[in-house]
């Protein structure tokens, strides 16, 4: 090393520093409370890994689930024979499609609705020929 | 006695009593360092305290290819440029050298000190190079990665930095 780095360094000690006690202690508090903090941060991180890995466990077996549900169901029905369709229609049903015609019920089903408006319309009529009778009389 | 890398390689793993080990080795010499780039004496001391707290919460992503002293240092350069900053250092007045905190720490001599005439004609980061290469023995190397400037720049930076200083001597 030659004289010139030789007095850089010298000087360089020659500047007197000393790390008081206060200070020393002022940055053991702080990085104690970094490492609190520190430390809250990998538990909350921790919360949030285990969060999602629980979610998606959930999804995936409810997915599952309801994959195996569709399946089953997919199955059964296919392999149904017709007579066992048949009969799982219960039997006051069959009585009932065999009775009388669905048209004729509707219609009777209507009727009083059908009637009700035609006494309406009539009652509409009226009214409206009173208006005109009243106008002509008028003027 | 367990070297730096040993040090830093326990803290890595957990161990506080490792860290508090580097704390206490380079507490000094980073505090000698700051004082010579802050306005003032607090202003050294909270960079130096600012250095050891990102050094503690960025231990995890320290690379053992690095030296620790150019990964603290480098730390240690950035605090105290923020603290020089504009709206920090407004209420200190750049040109009133009395203030200088290395006024208080250097002892009266018959020669002044290089580090003071260092400070009045070189840049900060030529004075930082000058400092980290010849104070702290870091290799130019370690010195561009301190300063986060190529090789070349460092090399040609401390030989003017060096003419510069011989020059300021010599006309005293």
């Amino acid at each position: 090393m030659d004289e010139f780095a030789n007095r850089l360094k010298e000087d360089a000690a020659s500047i007197q520093v000393e790390v008081s006690p206060e200070l020393a202690v002022r940055i053991a508090a702080s990085i104690q409370a970094t490492e609190c903090e520190t430390g809250s941060t990998n538990i909350s991180r921790r919360q949030h890994s285990f969060w999602w890995a629980s979610s998606l466990t959930g999804l995936a077996a409810a997915a599952l689930i309801i994959a195996l549900l569709n399946w089953n169901a997919a199955d059964e029905s296919a392999e149904m024979p017709k007579e066992q369709i048949a009969s799982v229609v219960p039997e006051y049903v069959r009585q009932l499609n065999t009775g009388f015609s669905l048209k004729i019920e509707n219609a009777d089903f209507t009727e009083p609705l059908e009637d009700e408006l035609a006494k309406l319309k009539s009652d509409l009529e009226k009214a409206r020929n009173n208006v005109r009778r009243d106008l002509k009389s008028a003027f | 006695m367990d070297s730096d890398a040993q040090l830093a390689d326990a803290a890595k793993a957990g161990s506080d009593a490792a860290f508090a080990v580097l704390v206490e080795r380079y507490q000094e010499r980073l505090l000698r360092f700051l004082l010579t780039r802050c306005a003032s004496h607090a202003d050294a001391e909270d960079a130096l305290q600012d250095t050891f707290i990102s050094a503690y919460r960025y231990l995890h992503s320290f690379d053992p290819r690095w030296r620790f002293s150019t990964w603290i240092y480098r730390i240690g350069i950035r605090k105290a440029i923020r603290q020089n900053r504009p709206e920090e250092a407004a209420a200190v007045d750049p040109v009133d050298v009395a203030a200088d905190p290395l006024n208080d720490c250097i002892a009266a001599s018959e020669h002044e000190n290089l580090w003071l005439a260092a400070k009045r004609v070189l840049a900060e980061d030529a004075y930082t190079a000058l400092w980290l290469r010849y104070v702290e023995d870091l290799s130019i190397k370690d010195v561009a990665m301190a300063l986060d400037r190529s090789v070349s720049w460092t090399k040609v930076t401390l030989l003017r930095s060096r003419r510069k200083l011989g020059d300021e001597l010599s006309t005293e």
